[in-house]
């Protein structure tokens, strides 16, 4: 479980986040919202540990996130990038092998998660093909199914942090990427995951944090965070709050 | 594009290759010795005392075995070093004198061969043991000064030491290129024989330390294969999945400058292995470096055997310098692969 | 009387040794096969006429002509082990440059005679190298033959330039070390180029160490009455024309404007006193002195 108490990052001069306590809870989906610059990525890099906190701490199962061995840590808590770099023609199922490297579980058993992951990531059918074949939105799924095998199956005490994982996919696959997460979570990891679609996150999220100019402006349910008032103030957005017909979850339209 | 061949035949192809290739560099020569010389020469080296075969036993014993120990070994701990480097800085195109080992070695053999000359020479019995040395040292050197210009606040910034790898390439050369102006004519063309690399003149006593760092690396490498695995993914995605990247980092760019040093020390520059075997080796076995860093070192003392073979039979009784041989095997056989790739 | 007896007996006993050990030296057969790396040395084994027991010889070795036709061993300092081998060569004779020193402990080794004679260029060192290669072709009078010879015509030669010194003022010289007129190097002092100027009587003007490029603007500087020229891939007028256009500069000098630019063999610079040394001193030393009259009959202003 990762927790953070009053946490601050600067850069440089600036200070682009500060007073961030927040604790990420077993088995929901905390959605963090906010303009660009908003430190969204920033609060992602100081709770995963990349970036160092000026200020304040990040506990990770009661323990400082710095005293984790490495391998220790990583069997706790996975972190999604916006975006990765990999140029070398592995096979979709060696990298998400990757994910597989902070344990031990054996052979058989990785390539027994190795194919669940694939398949919640709704990539079993790239199995096979060289990573670097595959589309933007493909690769983003395989490397969705590769933090999900470095928690497998995910339970409580584990947490997964998502950056923008459905920036480069087509409107079918940031439902299933969002709803696999979900479903990933109900076996009792928390998750954070970075939207910039406020109805993606009304829909697939128990909580959400909006930013603004680095600093906690709102924390709670959707309803409680998707309100005319704050959307304009955060985002200069005028608009309209509904309720989803079906789900009952608020829906933003942009008047 | 997928080439990719299965690990265990990938693996007995390329040992049956290199023991193809040191066969080869023991049974052929400019001396022609007859098979059966050969066989009492080697049944001699292996304990089994046959008489009758003097001249073919001095000859494989002191001439070519050693010669082909230092030829498997260089190509070996060159290639391994060119994976290290190209995963360092996960770019397929690296080269193992990225870090400035290599320029700093030929610093290093300038300052020997000129300065000693002009001290008014050094001994004929130790100037090899000082060139060496002054090359080994001269690589450290230059590497341990990239590598500390490229970290901050405890961290390596890969982009940064790659621009001081650049940088001080470019001051080395400065300096090679003073030490150039002063040399007269004959010590000018001991350093552009240097530099051009040769396995000739190889004997044991010259032979035992690159043995043991080509050892050293070809055992530790391999058990960061994983860990190179995933900085190819990026450095705090490794770092994500557990992986200790600072310490990773420095141990390649540790086992990068001994392997090269040590190689450059014993046989001076040979250039592409490190280049172009990791390149081949990766479009047979895929990127994985649990397979490409064994199947590396297999291919790279395999061609540079080949390579020698050339070297010393093409003009005999006089010898090519080695590092025009790969280069002009190398050079053509990557263009190749680029544009095979493109098309 | 003991004394003395005691003392006759054992001059007996020691000349009798000394025969003893004068057959066991004559009877070890003299090396039948050669390889020569140096191109001096080479040379000279030819003018001892051990031409036909030469299998080998090193890049340096290129006169006369036909050792070009022989195997290359390669370049005398990165001799290789086993290419010498296969040629069987009972001895290798080179300069103190050969090497690398692990190969030829390794010659050594395999039973192959390893001689190393001096390159500098004094004739006691000379006289020493002669005798050896006289030695090991079993012709140690014919060598003390040649070298007398050699060095008469070097007395000669120094008698010439006094006397021509007398009549006229020696020469500014530099001499001019390129490769087809390009980025020429003066030879400076402690080079076989300074040497080969003060045996043919010129005064050389340049005063560093080794050979170094001068800028043009130096070149002018200093005004050399002769400049001569050596290059490695042009000859004669060629050499000359490409100097001067490559260095415009050039044609401001005494040198360029009276004409008196020499070719010079750039071989002879290399490797001590070769054979061939009198001949070009003499047509250097001619060039230098154009008044007087030639110490030998080909030693006109060539090429």
């Amino acid at each position: 479980m990762l927790r953070a108490e009053n946490l601050a990052v600067r850069r440089g001069p600036c200070t682009v986040l500060s007073g961030i306590t927040l604790q990420l809870q077993p088995g929901q989906v905390l959605g963090v919202l906010g303009p660009n610059g908003a430190g969204k990525s920033t609060l992602l890099g100081a709770l995963s540990g990349e970036l160092e906190a000026a200020q304040g701490e990040v506990y990770l199962d009661q323990q400082r996130l710095a005293q984790w061995s490495g391998s220790e840590r990583a069997r706790r808590l996975a972190v999604l990038p916006q975006s990765s770099t990999l140029s070398f023609g592995f096979l979709v199922e060696e990298v998400v092998a990757m994910g597989r490297l902070p344990h031990a579980s054996g052979a058989a058993r990785d390539m027994e998660i190795i194919g669940q992951a694939l398949a919640a990531a709704d990539a079993a059918h790239l199995a096979g093909r060289s990573y670097l074949a595959l589309s933007g939105g493909e690769r983003q799924r395989v490397h969705l199914a590769r933090v999900l095998a470095q928690l497998w199956p995910g339970v409580e005490g584990q947490t997964l942090l998502l950056d923008e994982p459905t920036s480069m996919l087509d409107p079918l696959h940031q439902h299933t990427t969002l709803q696999a997460t979900r479903t990933f979570a109900e076996g009792g990891a928390a998750v954070m995951v970075i939207l910039h679609d406020l109805n993606l996150a009304a829909r697939y999220c128990d909580q959400l944090l909006l930013l603004d100019r680095g600093q906690a402006c709102l924390l709670g349910s959707p309803a409680e965070v998707l309100q005319a008032g704050p959307l304009r103030d955060v985002f200069g957005l005028e608009v309209l709050i509904q309720q989803h017909p079906e789900r009952g979850h608020p829906l933003v339209i942009a008047r | 594009m997928n080439l990719v061949v299965k690990p265990r035949p990938l693996l007995i192809a390329l040992g049956v290759l290199l023991l193809c290739a040191f066969s080869l560099s023991l049974a052929l020569g400019p001396v022609s010795l007859s098979l059966a010389d050969t066989a009492k020469a080697l049944l001699n080296l292996l304990g089994f005392p046959v008489a009758g075969a003097e001249q073919a036993q001095l000859i494989i014993e002191q001439i070519r075995m050693p010669r082909s120990l230092l030829g498997a070994a260089v190509g070996c701990v060159l290639a391994l070093c060119g994976v290290a480097m190209q995963g360092l800085f996960r770019n397929p195109l690296a080269d193992p004198g990225l870090v400035g080992v290599s320029s700093g070695a030929a610093l290093g053999a300038a300052v020997a061969i000129v300065g000693g000359a002009m001290l008014g020479g050094i001994p004929a019995a130790i100037s090899p043991y000082l060139l060496s040395v002054c090359a080994f040292a001269g690589g450290l050197l230059v590497t341990a000064m990239v590598y500390r210009l490229g970290r901050r606040d405890g961290v390596t910034h890969v982009g940064t030491m790659l621009l001081a790898g650049i940088a001080l390439t470019a001051l080395a050369g400065a300096a090679i290129g003073l030490f150039t102006y002063l040399a007269d004519d004959a010590t000018l063309r001991t350093l552009t024989f240097w530099n051009l690399g040769s396995l000739n003149g190889a004997s044991y006593p010259r032979l035992w330390p690159l043995l043991v760092v080509t050892l050293g690396v070809g055992l530790w490498l391999p058990r960061r294969a994983s860990a190179l695995n995933a900085l190819l993914l990026g450095e705090s995605e490794a770092r994500h999945l557990g992986i200790e990247v600072e310490r990773v980092k420095r141990e390649l760019v540790l086992c990068t400058a001994l392997g090269v040093g040590a190689a450059v020390a014993a046989a001076g520059m040979i250039g592409f292995i490190g280049l172009v075997v990791p390149h081949l080796v990766r479009l047979l076995a895929g990127p994985d470096h649990r397979l490409l860093l064994p199947a590396s070192a297999l291919a790279g003392a395999s061609l540079l055997l080949f390579a020698d073979l050339l070297a010393r039979l093409v003009l005999a009784p006089a010898e090519l310098p080695i590092g025009i041989v790969t280069a002009l095997i190398g050079a053509p056989f990557f263009l190749y692969l680029l544009l095979r790739g493109r098309a | 009387m003991g004394f003395m007896n005691i003392g006759i007996g054992g001059f007996v006993l020691s000349v009798a040794a000394g025969v003893m050990f004068w057959g066991i030296a004559q009877a070890e057969p003299l090396p039948q096969r050669w390889v020569s790396a140096g191109g001096s040395i080479s040379e000279w084994v030819v003018e001892l006429g051990g031409e036909s027991k030469l299998v080998g010889v090193d890049t340096t070795s290129q006169h006369p002509a036909a050792l070009r036709e022989l195997p290359s061993i390669g370049y005398q300092r990165q001799l290789a082990a086993e290419g010498i081998l296969a040629l069987k060569p009972d001895l290798l004779l080179g300069s103190d440059e050969m090497g690398p020193p692990p190969v030829l402990a390794q010659l050594q080794a395999a039973g192959v005679d390893i001689e190393r004679v001096s390159v500098s260029p004094q004739l006691p060192a000379l006289q020493a190298n002669l005798q050896r290669i006289g030695q090991l072709l079993g012709d140690t009078k014919g060598a003390q033959s040649v070298f007398d010879a050699y060095q008469q015509r070097l007395q000669r030669q120094q008698q010439w330039v006094s006397q021509a010194q007398a009549h006229e003022a020696a020469p500014t010289v530099l001499l001019l070390l390129g490769h087809s007129g390009g980025s020429p190097m003066a030879g400076g002092v402690d080079t076989s180029a300074d040497w080969l100027i003060k045996q043919a009587g010129g005064i050389n003007l340049a005063s560093h160490q080794g050979y170094k490029a001068l800028s043009s603007e130096a070149l002018v500087g200093l005004d050399p009455q002769v400049i001569v020229i050596a290059d490695r891939s042009l000859e004669g007028e060629q050499a000359k024309q490409a100097l001067l256009k490559q260095n415009p500069g050039l044609a401001a000098t005494r040198a360029a404007r009276h004409g008196r630019l020499i070719g010079l063999d750039p071989t002879l610079l290399v490797g001590g006193l070769g054979p061939r040394l009198p001949d070009g001193l003499a047509a250097l030393s001619a060039a230098f002195y154009p008044e007087s009259q030639p110490l030998t009959a080909d030693a006109k202003l060539t090429p």
